[in-house]
């Protein structure tokens, strides 16, 4: 089933379905100049593709090994590497799980 | 004998041991600044081998060529109008898949390359064996393994670089390829973009654009309208094909090309038990005992360096104000002297006896723990408590080197990814009480009044802190942004890159705080010559006696606090010819002193600091709110202790 990245298990992983759940505007982006406005379309591609660059793409496998406690963030384990996810854009991840 | 000049340019993930390599280069032939009109930091360094002068240019750190970072953007500029000779790709040779990532977009670039697998010995120890031929045939470039710690591989890597640069291997850089849907549309508009004059290759902005790519489509803009049109159409097909957004499919076909030659050069065999590193790792990220091992470490690093500090410190002036007869001698105790002294060797004599005790140590402990990996995992547990004040884990740095003093805070918001949040760490980082704030907090209120009364202004001021900072956070226009940070293995620190970056970051402090404290200190020499002191002092009673409550003399001793903080506390003394403080002040006085010193004004210093990495305009609005609410808040206190 699609779950939220969030809410995971400790020790659980899942394939990235989506990381872009919704056109809300998810901020990455970023010392633009005044004049140069980012639209709600490319705020939310300038999220995913920070995630992308890291190798959170669809159709990759993550793993959740912990979280920080007191909402903190979330460590996961992609492609090798072990990253630090703040929860709110975690959350935003979308992963297929077996369960 | 002619020399052959030539520019190499190391580029890289961050954390991958670039600037051990950079280092294990250019010896002690480094020159770090900044690159043009931007906070992104530029380090150069020459190196001299058999009849060769290259030039080495260390590139930030950064995971890929896009638009995301200032270093990004930066780094992919030097490489495409620069063109250095060679690029080295630094790569972590236990974390293939992500490094050749970068790799494939260096290829896309077309730029001369040589990949060096940095950390071989790391990854082996991870049970990965890796084939470099076959990396080499496959990516077309030569493939060298080092390890920078030891130095191992790096000549090596170095002989075939000027192999590289002279021709003198044939090399066919692989031409990473896309799926069919992809290729179709780069073939597209890389006939397009084949008439137009561009500073980058074509392939690479047809890539670029249909990874919605800003910064290139502007540029394209510029030159061809027609083509950013086109591109935004073929993006649309490709996302009505895929179902995702086009720079992810883009970024997901690259990243499956990466899988699949890191699929095919390395063999893993997983290690059989835990190692020390993973252990470590999981005990000090751990929810129970992460935090007091944090605690234990940054309040153990805080008590040495303010001992350490206070000691050297105190040996410092003493040695320094013990050469006061033999300067009086030479200049005469005239006006003359008394300028030369008391503004300029003054104001020399506070910034070293703050320099090198306290921010030099605070800098060495602070790269030993970036180094080693400690600070990413500080960041990690810190996140949630830093987003309470509308900043994130990473800011937490920053904050941290505020409590020895708020120049290095100021200069450490560049860790910091976008603008608004260097503004905000800035903002947060200028109320934290430094160590000169503390020593007056403590020698005023912790020595006269009492020592409960000190740490309820460190409560106070951490409060203030809290509240000023989610007030800013709440009215700075843009995005919020949320902590994105790898945290790469644990590892030794290397040492002398270490030494390296803390004699730099000591001396961006001199160069930028010492002219401003000696020209302060002067002009207030001269404002006490010229007997400007008193009638300021009285001009400015309204606020410091009806408003605080306070005595007229604090006026003056504000003023000097503008140059250095805890001359506030010197002057007093000067001032009311007894460091007895509690002969001629109350304790609310000391309190209602104590607290706007702690908040009033960033000192010049900072302001400098501030004014580097903002500008004027941002600065002067920083330093303007501070005084205006240290005021608000000394005359609320005098108020509610009157009761």
């Amino acid at each position: 089933m699609e779950l939220p990245l969030t809410s995971l298990n400790n020790g659980e992983s899942g394939v990235i379905s989506s990381t872009d759940p919704s056109l809300e505007r998810i901020p990455m982006c970023k010392h633009k100049t005044r004049r140069h406005h980012w639209g709600k379309r490319s705020m939310t591609a300038c999220f995913i593709k920070r995630l992308s660059d890291l190798g959170l793409t669809p159709g990759t496998k993550i793993t959740v090994v912990k979280s920080a406690p007191f909402n903190g963030p979330l460590e996961v384990n992609v492609r090798g590497s072990r990253l630090a996810i703040g929860r709110g854009m975690a959350s935003r991840i979308l992963v297929d799980v077996e369960r | 004998m002619s020399r052959n000049h030539y520019t190499i340019a190391l580029a890289g993930n961050a954390n991958v041991g670039k600037s051990v390599i950079f280092n294990q280069l250019t010896g002690l032939h480094q020159h770090i600044g900044n690159w043009p009109g931007k906070t992104v930091e530029k380090a150069e360094g020459t190196l001299h081998v058999k009849d060769y002068t290259i030039d080495i240019i260390d590139l930030p750190g950064i995971y890929s060529l896009s638009t995301y970072s200032i270093e990004e953007l930066v780094s992919r500029e030097y490489i495409a109008t620069e063109k250095p000779d060679l690029v080295i790709n630094v790569a972590d040779a236990s974390l293939l898949e992500r490094n050749l990532f970068f790799t494939l977009q260096l290829l896309e670039l077309e730029t001369p390359l040589l990949v060096a697998l940095n950390q071989v010995d790391l990854a082996e120890k991870k049970g990965i064996s890796i084939d470099y031929e076959k990396a080499e045939k496959i990516l077309g470039v030569p493939v060298v393994p080092t390890v920078a710690i030891s130095g191992k591989g790096v000549y090596q890597m170095l002989e075939t670089a000027i192999d590289v640069i002279e021709k003198k291997r044939k090399m066919k850089p692989l031409k990473p390829r896309y799926g069919k849907e992809i290729e179709e549309r780069i073939d597209d508009l890389t006939l397009l973009l084949s008439k137009t004059e561009l500073k980058y290759p074509a392939r690479w902005v047809a890539i670029k654009l249909l990874d919605e790519d800003t910064e290139v489509e502007k540029e394209v803009h510029k030159v061809n309208p027609d083509i950013v049109a086109v591109a935004e159409r073929l993006r649309a097909e490709l996302e009505e094909l895929h179902g995702h957004s086009c720079p992810t499919v883009v970024t997901s076909e690259r990243y499956q090309v990466a899988s699949r030659i890191a699929k095919e050069i390395q063999e893993i065999t997983a290690p059989l038990k835990t190692p020390m590193r993973d252990k470590l790792h999981a005990v000090t990220t751990h929810k129970i005992y992460g935090y007091p091992i944090m605690l234990a470490t940054v309040i153990t690093v805080f008590v040495a360096i303010f001992s350490f500090g206070d000691f050297t410190s105190g040996v410092l002036g003493d040695v320094f104000f013990g050469l006061k007869p033999a300067f009086d001698s030479v200049l005469g105790t005239g006006i003359v002297g008394e300028l030369v002294w008391g503004g300029v060797m003054e104001g020399i004599i506070g910034g070293v006896t703050i320099a090198l005790p306290y921010i030099l140590p605070f800098y060495f402990i602070l790269y030993l723990f970036e180094d080693s990996g400690y600070l990413s995992r500080i960041a990690f547990l810190m996140d949630n408590l830093m987003h309470k004040m509308g900043l994130h884990g990473k800011a937490f740095i920053p904050v941290m080197l505020s409590f020895g003093c708020n120049v290095p805070g100021c200069l450490g918001c560049r860790i910091m990814e976008t603008t608004r949040e260097r503004l905000l760490t800035a903002f947060v980082v200028t109320l934290v009480p430094c160590a000169a704030t503390s020593v007056i907090i403590l020698g005023l209120v912790g020595k006269f009044v009492g020592i409960e009364w000190a740490l309820a202004l460190y409560i106070i001021n951490l409060i203030i802190i809290f509240v000023l900072g989610r007030i800013a956070f709440k009215a700075l226009p843009g995005e919020p942004t949320e902590l994105i940070m790898e945290m790469s293995d644990y590892r030794v620190p290397h040492l002398k890159t270490v030494a390296k970056q803390t004699w730099f970051r000591l001396r961006e402090f001199i160069v930028m705080a010492f002219p401003l404290i000696i020209v302060g200190s002067v002009v207030i020499k001269i404002a006490e010559v010229a007997n400007l002191l008193e009638p300021i002092a009285n001009i400015s009673s309204p606020i410091t006696v009806a408003w605080l409550g306070l005595p007229v003399i604090t006026g003056i001793s504000l003023i000097f606090g503008a140059i250095r903080k805890e001359l506030t506390l010197i002057m007093l003394g000067t001032l009311f010819g007894t460091t007895n403080f509690a002969a001629v002040m109350t304790s609310a006085q000391m309190i209602v002193f104590t607290l706007v010193v702690m908040l009033y004004i960033p000192c010049i210093a900072t302001i400098g600091a501030l004014v580097k990495e903002f500008g004027w305009k941002k600065a002067l609005t920083i330093t303007i709110i501070e005084i205006a609410f240290a005021l608000l808040v000394g005359g609320i206190t005098y108020r509610l202790l009157m009761i």
